[in-house]
């Protein structure tokens, strides 16, 4: 806890203050943080072979003969694939290599099948990128920065397979359902400083994948997974020995871990230690990184240019062969031009389009069908987009969370809220008996908002005489008050439209009833 | 087309010069049964294709789905494979009959079919009346069989199965020379496709940027029909080229008058028998006299094909071998404590010297601090032999005429004496570099050694002119008539079986 | 000139010194190690770290070669473009006959020994290099 409370120093600014009186003198710590990301990639079989890409299925009835690697298999490479990393790779504002090359990495391991993975070590198929993303500061939605962190290279490389260690019969299970589904790889700079930073990077990426479907990024499906490079300096100084810290597998960790390992670094470091180039675990449970036991520092992995698969070639506009069967042919150009708006887009769009605010087109960005939602009710509606927004994110999504919905299961439809919408902005219906008939239809039952109002008689009262009535009974009945509004004080007014309200049982129009008591009080 | 029973004949014909462990390894089962399903199809008319009926062996680091697939190493005895490679498989989609696996050196890593764990392939010239006539043994007292001489390899026993006339044909593998060779010291035709027109998918590896698959017969007409089924695109191999292949019947070449025929001077290697230096002559002026332009020609680099495929080879093979742990099939040691130790364990009991030997300097080469040194600078050597061969090509050269081997073949007893790399070293000498260029090479046997031993010539054509090549094979073969090997012992049992060379030749 | 037989000699030379000659350099006693822990290869005996010596002896005829400029070749496909399959789902769902061939396995999973243990250092492992330390 100790730990957490003091991140909030690092949350935003770029230092770290040293809390030992020993190294006061020092210069602040500037942590640096860099992240390599292995995003699964969204297809229908794997990345050399033709079996299924699935996220659960029986033990080993994924696997081909290549994915077990029999002998005299090869590998053949699936055009999907690479017009997945093709498209991450323009969404993050890379160069797209029009020659890449495939590379073995040799190390065994149980669920590593060949003893090698197949990776682009030396030229990679995406390079010299950048992800633009935002966060706020001190936590207030209010306050946004945007930052940028530079990607240095998209490779793609083959999946693993998974190891179930049983440690009682002292025996490793392995299944290769997974061993050979492609990943790209996505390895961005350091340039970020905080877990809070790098967690944001992640969730734009995360969004931006999802958004062109080359991946679902689902973390708790492990189809995102990131590793983190962590180190400390002081100012001025060269980079520090750096950690790397794996087995991160929620975006909640992620902050967690990294900040947790940014602290150890510092206070390690402040009390005469000094840190290892080595690998850590994030332990979720005890909330704080342990070492891994592993090879890293003898490991060697002998890099070897894979013999069985020629340089892939891509194209554009300009260089497509004439005469190639297309099928054989991935266009660059083409892609980008199909490319969906990307999320920073959209958000500049809904900002544009709707006079919303800033923060709140990353809200609509964040949950899945959010925007869409909000887009379909402002279409259904004559309400004002910015008055919308207002019960999209305060009512809509606050139900859905506090329910563990997601957009798509909210029993209310955006038609239902356009209809509710329309009612108040039509002025049938007050914003109290509103938000009345909107917790009626979270019970889901089928009920139109109108039928909900005519059942509970929301119904705003249309008949000026009988509200002038009630206004004179309440002006009549508060003589002290009638008395202070003519002394000068126009604040009490307020005191008697909510008599009126009241009387009218949220029935009336506050606008209509001010100036209905107004008019009688300057008479 | 070859007459039903040609396939029973041929197999009774090879049990003599076998003897033992040598040319098959013992499995021939599953061919018999291939067999009779052959039989069953053809009488109705209805030939599954141009090989209906027709009886081929295939090296043992093919694929054979079902049959024991076990490239002469402890690690895969007893692996049955789930699928057949795609050469085997175009095999029997056109009726051959798979007569059985043969013997190799352990993943084909030799250049004498000795070092394989099923034992030595003997060359079934060793039983020839040629070969008893006129070798002499060093004393009368010597035991006869000390005296059998090698196949050279490592598709040895496919060069002794059709050497032998247990098949029509075999397939072999080629990455530094393997068919071709033992296609030289068995007196057969064995020719190494350009690398890139048949796939290798199914073929257990050696070295992924030069393995072919080779292709050995009696008669170049043979291996053009073999090959006419062998090549093109191969869905499953990215290394096989997607233009398409068309058979194609080979011409009697007529005049040769047009052909340019390279002779590239630093074949006159170290340690090129006098005898098949008189045969290159002889055979350089055949061409002269028959109207040929006869020009020498330069490879300067191609004296470091060897060492640069070295490199090259055992860094491939550490990569390639990694597999083999025991997991998921092959061979497993019974160490429990570990992954690794039970990986370690499996792998110094299911290797031979000379593969752990090719591992551990593989994987010397591609450490971090060694990488740039060795396996690069030696993929850098790699492109200067090729582009030798590109620059002779274009200077208006049509096909290169070389040795294949320095000698005939060795006897066992004396082959034995130098290590593996070595031998191999002085043997891929003469094929290496076209594997380096991924060149189509071709063994044509020319004559018999004064051992009376069968010596072969090379030639070495452009890529993807495997016709042109064949063409000029084949015309120098009608010349120079290469005598056939007179088995004695099969004479008494089978007097007939030479009769089907004829018959067996396609053409 | 050295033969390397010579310098590396049989197991009785060998021990006491700490590393064996190869190609005029030395192959230290740790390098050999991290190869048998890299390469999950043991060199036996002797013959077996002079094989390597001769063959990075054999090596380094390499270096004779000017080699300025010229670009390393991977494959004589370097100037073919590579095959792309379409992304369909054609294989797999051959548990069964992926297993046949494992000599252990549980229910439909291959099995291994306990992971995540590197081989034993040097001293406690079963190698013809802990002689020669």
């Amino acid at each position: 806890a100790g730990r957490g409370r003091r991140r909030a120093s690092g949350l935003t600014g770029v230092v770290v203050r040293p809390h030992s009186s020993r190294s006061a003198h020092l210069a602040p710590w500037v942590p640096v943080v860099g992240l390599e990301i292995h995003a699964q990639i969204s297809s229908n079989s794997k990345l050399f072979s033709g079996s299924q890409v699935q996220f659960a299925a029986p033990p080993n009835s994924l696997v081909s003969f290549f994915d077990a690697s029999l002998p005299g298999t090869l590998p053949v490479l699936n055009r999907r694939c690479v017009e997945a990393a093709v498209m991450t790779g323009l969404a993050l504002n890379c160069s797209i290599n029009k020659k890449s090359l495939f590379d073995r990495k040799h190390y065994f391991y149980a669920d590593l099948p060949a003893g090698y993975q197949i990776t682009q070590q030396r030229v990679p198929i995406a390079v010299n990128g950048s992800l633009s993303y935002s966060l706020c500061i001190d936590n207030k939605m209010s306050q946004m920065v945007t930052k940028t962190v530079r990607i240095k290279q998209i490779q793609l490389e083959q999946d693993s397979g998974k190891s179930l260690h049983d440690d009682t019969r002292s025996q490793t299970l392995v299944d290769l359902n997974r061993a050979g589904v492609g990943l790209m790889e996505v390895v961005m700079e350091p340039d970020m400083c905080c877990g809070e930073e790098a967690a944001a990077a992640v969730r734009e990426l995360q969004l931006i994948l999802q958004t062109l479907g080359s991946s679902q990024a689902v973390m708790a499906e492990g189809q995102l997974r990131v590793d983190a490079n962590v180190s400390v300096h002081h100012p001025g100084e060269p980079y520090g020995v750096r950690t790397e810290v794996k087995n991160i597998n929620s975006m909640r960790f992620l902050a967690k871990a990294i900040d947790y390992e940014i602290q150890r670094q510092i206070e390690e470091l402040e009390n005469g230690g000094t840190i290892l180039n080595e690998t850590r675990a994030f332990d979720s449970k005890l909330g704080c990184t342990v070492p891994m036991r592993d090879k890293e520092g003898q490991q060697d992995y002998r890099f070897m240019p894979e013999p069985n698969l020629p340089p892939l070639i891509l194209y554009d506009a300009k260089s497509l062969p004439a005469n190639m069967n297309h099928q054989q042919v991935i266009n660059i150009d083409w892609i980008h031009e199909r490319l969906p708006d990307l999320p920073s887009v959209k958000r500049k769009k809904l900002v544009e389009q709707y006079g919303i605010l800033p923060e709140h087109s990353f809200t609509l960005l964040n949950e899945d069908g959010l925007a869409e939602f909000f887009e379909s009710v402002v279409k259904q509606t004559q309400m004002k987009p910015k008055k919308v927004i207002g019960w999209i994110l305060k009512d809509l999504l606050s139900y859905l969370k506090q329910h563990s919905l997601t957009v798509k299961e909210s029993p209310v439809s955006s038609f239902l809220l356009a209809d509710l919408l329309n009612l108040l902005e039509k002025k049938e219906i007050s914003s109290t008996a509103a938000k009345q008939v909107l917790a009626e239809l979270w019970k889901g039952e089928g009920k139109t908002p109108l039928e909900i109002v005519k059942e509970q008689k929301l119904e705003l009262l249309q008949d000026q005489k009988e509200l002038e009535q009630i206004c004179q009974a309440v002006i009549d009945g508060h003589e002290n008050e009638v008395m202070a509004i003519k002394a000068g004080n126009p604040k009490v007014l307020n005191k008697l439209i909510g008599l009126v309200q009241k009387k009218t049982q949220g029935r009336s129009n506050p606008v209509l009833v001010k100036q209905l008591l107004e008019k009688k009080l300057s008479g | 087309m070859v007459p039903r029973g040609v396939a029973a004949r041929w197999r009774r014909a090879a049990t003599a010069p076998g003897k033992g462990q040598g040319s098959l390894g013992g499995r021939e089962e599953a061919a018999a049964g291939r067999e009779s399903h052959a039989a069953c199809l053809s009488p109705a008319g209805q030939p599954l294709g141009i090989l209906d009926g027709i009886p081929i062996a295939v090296k043992d680091n093919f694929n054979t789905a079902g049959i024991e697939t076990t490239c002469a190493s402890n690690m895969l005895k007893g692996y049955i494979s789930p699928y057949n490679a795609t050469v085997v498989q175009k095999l029997l989609d056109q009726g051959a009959v798979l007569l059985g696996k043969t013997n190799l050196d352990e993943f084909a890593m030799g250049s004498g079919s000795t070092d394989g764990v099923f034992g030595p392939v003997r060359n079934p010239w060793s039983y020839s009346k040629q070969y008893k006539e006129k070798s002499v043994p060093k004393s009368h007292s010597e035991d006869k069989e000390s005296n059998w001489v090698i196949t050279g390899g490592s598709s040895g026993g496919s060069a002794a199965a059709v050497s032998s006339f247990t098949c029509f044909a075999a397939l072999g593998s080629d990455t530094g020379g393997s068919t071709r060779n033992p296609a030289a010291h068995c007196g057969v035709v064995g020719l190494k496709p350009t690398y890139g027109l048949i796939s290798r998918h199914g073929l257990i590896p050696l070295v992924n940027s030069m393995d072919v698959p080779g292709i050995l017969t009696r008669c170049v007409d043979d291996a053009a029909v073999l090959l006419g089924s062998l090549a093109g695109h191969d869905p499953k191999d990215s290394t096989t080229i997607q233009d398409d292949f068309k058979p194609f019947e080979l011409p009697n070449l007529t005049d040769v008058s047009k052909l340019s025929i390279g002779i590239p001077k630093e074949y006159h290697a170290p340690g090129l028998s006098s005898e098949i230096l008189a045969l290159w002559s002889k055979a350089a002026d055949l061409f002269r006299k028959a109207g040929a332009k006869v020009v020498e020609v330069s490879l300067p680099h191609t004296r470091y094909s060897i060492v640069c495929y070295h490199v090259l080879c055992t860094a491939e093979v550490a990569s390639n071998m990694a597999r083999f742990d025991g997991l998921e099939y092959g061979h497993r040691s019974d160490m429990k404590d570990s992954t690794e130790s039970m990986y370690a364990a499996t792998r110094r009991e299911g290797f031979n010297d000379v593969v752990r030997g090719r591992i551990l300097s593989g994987n010397y080469f591609l450490l971090k601090q060694n990488y740039e040194k060795y396996f690069v600078k030696a993929q850098k050597v790699r492109r200067l032999i090729a582009n030798d061969f590109v620059k002779v090509f274009r200077s208006g050269v049509d096909i290169l005429l070389t040795p294949t081997t320095l000698s005939d073949a060795a006897p066992y007893t004396e082959f034995i004496q130098e290590d593996n790399r070595t031998r191999s070293a002085q043997d891929d000498i003469l094929t290496q570099a076209a594997n380096m260029a991924g060149l189509p090479a071709i063994n044509v046997p020319t004559a018999l050694s004064e051992r009376g031993l069968p010596v072969g010539l090379q030639f070495i054509g452009r890529s993807f002119q495997e016709k042109q090549l064949l063409t000029v094979a084949k015309w120098f073969e009608k010349q120079v008539q290469f005598p056939m090997i007179q088995l004695e012992e099969v004479k008494k049992h089978d007097s007939d079986v030479f009769h089907h060379q004829k018959s067996a030749s396609l053409s | 000139r050295d033969k390397p037989s010579a310098v590396c000699g049989v197991s009785a030379e060998a021990r006491g010194c700490r590393g064996y000659r190869a190609g005029g350099g030395k192959v230290s006693v740790e390098v050999l190690d991290h190869l048998e822990h890299l390469a999950l290869v043991d060199f036996r005996d002797a013959e077996g770290v002079e094989r390597l010596q001769k063959a990075i002896q054999f090596a380094d005829q390499l270096h004779e070669v000017n080699t300025n400029g010229v670009e390393p070749m991977d494959s004589v496909l370097e100037d073919r473009c590579l095959y792309l399959r379409e992304d369909d789902v054609t294989e797999g769902n051959c548990t069964k006959e992926l297993l046949e061939n494992a000599r252990e396995k549980v229910e439909e999973y291959f099995v291994a020994p306990p992971g995540n243990i590197p081989l034993p250092k040097l001293e406690e492992r079963e190698t013809f290099l802990q002689g020669s330390q």
